[in-house]
């Protein structure tokens, strides 16, 4: 009874065994297969469809919004009044694997995850505050980053496509686009025609200046969709092509040409401090456009997706509204 | 002859002042900062030179004259010429207070104001309780809680980098930008403080001749000491929570003011009073004309021009000694 016992559990064995062999057998092609992938850090070797995906900055906003495969993500505040009540609960569950910035990337937690890709959405000076090996060392890296403000539209694109989540992007890019064109038919008697200037809000009060911000900057480059013209920035790269910090005393000398001027609430439609310190400026009333009665506010100029965009633009919409008033 | 001196000095900051009036971001003619000053007529050239330069002067006169008396107050009451108000662990007080204020998520220009003076009287009290036996245990007491908090500081800013990022705004003395703040509290605290230090003065002529000597002429040393502590903190306080961390004018200016007030204890308030802002209004000027787009925080221009004051007065008191 006894050899009986011992045959049976060494044929269940084999058995197993056998079984275990075949899946990873049928696994095999479909983990070995990869693609290389175009990034700020060089030609990456990356997973063709990956299973568990970190992703840090910018990325998490896009990758969450693109149902990729996450399980952990950084801390990113400034998207999260943006998010649907579904995505909101997402980034409170997924485990925190970096604070806010670059430099408070946890190694250990995301070696811990065991990710087959990691995804970096920081612009690329701050990839210096990264150290790179380590993070190599526990899967592959692509560093996706904005360059400008508005290159969060082919950025968050890539990052969906390195994590191999593009069905539902391009769903909502469409549905952004759509909206934008319907609203740029809607303003195009009043919006190309004029000269607008935008007051950004990522200005420092204590230093008594404010921000100027073009096209193409985080508080423009949506209305930009609209068809609004914020004028062009000074030829340099980056952020400083497309905005400016100059003194509060300058206002009216920026802003003499705008007849529309807009500025950027917060996610409440209420300024923060360094707007609110520009509006409570005794030069904000001597500006023609606020004379004019032809200021606006509007909220979510942070996006970095389209499906934040859209409520940008029905921000934009509501805000712009009193011009189309005959 | 001093009186004339004071008046002197009175007219330079005048000028100081129009002139520093006159300068800007915004190109201003010198003829219509004087109708702005004259006849304001609300233009914004009007607006440029008395609703933003005008409050900045006024800013740069108080706090430049509270920094200056605490230096001459502290440099008296300690018989230390290198002392200088941040000596009592003030300025360290008022930045840990408000770097705490950050981590907490409590920041806004009302709070800065308000937990730069809390963070500069704990400081002081916790000094003077440890340190107030004598003017060498003060100072020393002084420095260590400086290098405790500040060490302090920089772990919380290692601790919570959003902190250091708003904290690196404020720990840069300026006054660019600070003319919505509400500064009408402080700006009378420190009038007040100034004339308690003119009040004081006759007593700590005696102090300054050391304590055995003032108490043989009656004064009341461990009173006077005291009182001065209070206006210190108050002072410094106050114009920390103003326009941040500025260095080196309450160092340098009592060496200015003792060169033409002679031993007057209540002279060197009055002269301190007056030279600690046209300083502080020409460092200002400095700081708005030195780059050729945007300003350079004037406690940085301060520094440059408090570097060398120091050597002078490190050389010249060598050579006394000697």
């Amino acid at each position: 009874m006894r050899n009986l016992r011992l045959v049976a559990a060494a044929a269940l064995a084999v058995v197993s065994l056998t079984a275990c062999g075949g899946n990873q057998e049928a696994a095999q092609p479909e983990q070995s297969q990869t693609r290389v992938f175009k990034a700020d850090n060089g030609d990456i070797t990356i997973p063709a469809k990956p299973k568990k995906v970190v992703a840090t900055g910018y990325a998490v906003a896009a990758l969450l919004e693109a149902d990729a495969p996450l399980v952990g993500i950084s801390e990113f505040k400034r998207a999260v009044p943006m998010y649907s009540d579904a995505h909101k609960k997402k980034y409170q569950e997924l485990p925190k694997v970096a604070g806010e910035l670059a430099k408070e990337t946890n190694y250990e937690e995301i070696a811990k995850l065991d990710p087959d890709l990691i995804v970096l959405g920081v612009p690329k000076p701050a990839l210096a505050d990264i150290d790179m090996k380590k993070l190599t060392d526990i899967a592959p890296v692509v560093a996706i980053g904005p360059g400008v403000p508005s290159a969060w539209r082919e950025v968050s694109r890539k990052q969906a496509d390195a994590a191999g989540a593009l069905g539902k992007f391009d769903e909502t890019k469409a549905a952004y686009q759509k909206k934008a064109d319907e609203l740029k038919k809607k303003y195009a008697d009043v919006l190309p025609k004029v000269k607008m200037g935008h007051v950004g809000s990522y200005g420092e009060v204590a230093k008594g200046n404010f921000m100027n911000e073009f096209n193409g900057s985080w508080g423009t480059s949506i209305a930009n969709d609209i068809g609004a013209n914020y004028g062009e920035g000074a030829k340099a790269e980056g952020a400083k092509g497309v905005s400016e910090y100059p003194s509060i005393e300058q206002l009216t000398e920026k802003f003499k040409d705008a007849a529309i001027l807009t500025y950027s609430n917060g996610p409440d439609g209420n300024p923060n401090a360094a707007v609110k310190y520009v509006l409570d400026n005794p030069l904000w009333k001597e500006l023609p456009a606020v004379k004019d009665n032809k200021a606006f506010g509007f909220s979510f100029t942070e996006a970095s997706t389209f499906q934040e965009a859209l409520k940008t633009l029905d921000s934009i919409d509501k805000a712009l509204a009193p011009l189309l008033k005959k | 002859m001093k009186a004339w001196r004071l008046v002197a000095a009175l007219v330079l900051l005048c000028v100081v002042a129009v002139v520093g009036m006159g300068i800007g971001a915004r190109h201003v003619p010198a003829g219509e900062v004087v109708r702005a000053l004259l006849a304001y007529n609300g233009s914004p050239d009007h607006i440029v030179v008395l609703d933003l330069r005008g409050p900045r002067a006024v800013l740069a006169i108080a706090v430049g004259a509270a920094l200056a008396v605490a230096g001459v107050l502290i440099q008296t009451i300690t018989r230390n010429p290198l002392g200088e108000p941040g000596i009592l662990g003030v300025t360290a007080g008022s930045s840990f207070a408000v770097v705490v204020g950050s981590v907490l998520g409590v920041s806004s220009q009302y709070s800065d104001l308000l937990l730069a003076i809390v963070g500069a009287a704990v400081a002081s009290v916790l000094v003077y309780s440890v340190g107030r036996v004598s003017p060498l245990r003060l100072v020393l007491t002084g420095s260590a809680l400086t290098f405790v908090l500040s060490g302090c500081t920089t772990g919380l800013q290692l601790l919570f980098p959003h902190a250091l990022d708003k904290y690196r705004y404020w720990h840069v003395g300026s006054l660019a930008g600070r003319e919505q703040q509400p500064n009408l509290v402080p700006l009378l605290v420190i009038a007040v403080s100034l004339v308690g230090a003119l009040l004081i003065s006759r007593q700590l002529n005696a102090v300054a001749l050391g304590d055995t000597v003032a108490q043989t002429l009656g004064a009341k040393v461990q009173r006077v000491r005291f009182a001065a502590l209070v206006l210190v903190t108050v002072l410094s306080g106050a114009a920390t929570a103003l326009a941040g961390p500025i260095l080196f004018v309450g160092l340098m200016v009592p060496h200015l003011a003792r060169q033409l007030a002679g031993a007057s204890v209540g002279w060197m308030i009055g002269f301190a009073a007056v030279l600690g802002p046209v300083l502080l209004l020409i460092a200002d000027i400095g700081s708005r004309v030195l780059l050729p787009t945007g300003e350079v925080p004037v406690a940085i221009v301060m520094a440059f021009l408090g570097g060398p004051v120091l050597i002078w007065a490190a050389r010249r008191y060598g050579r006394v000694e000697a």
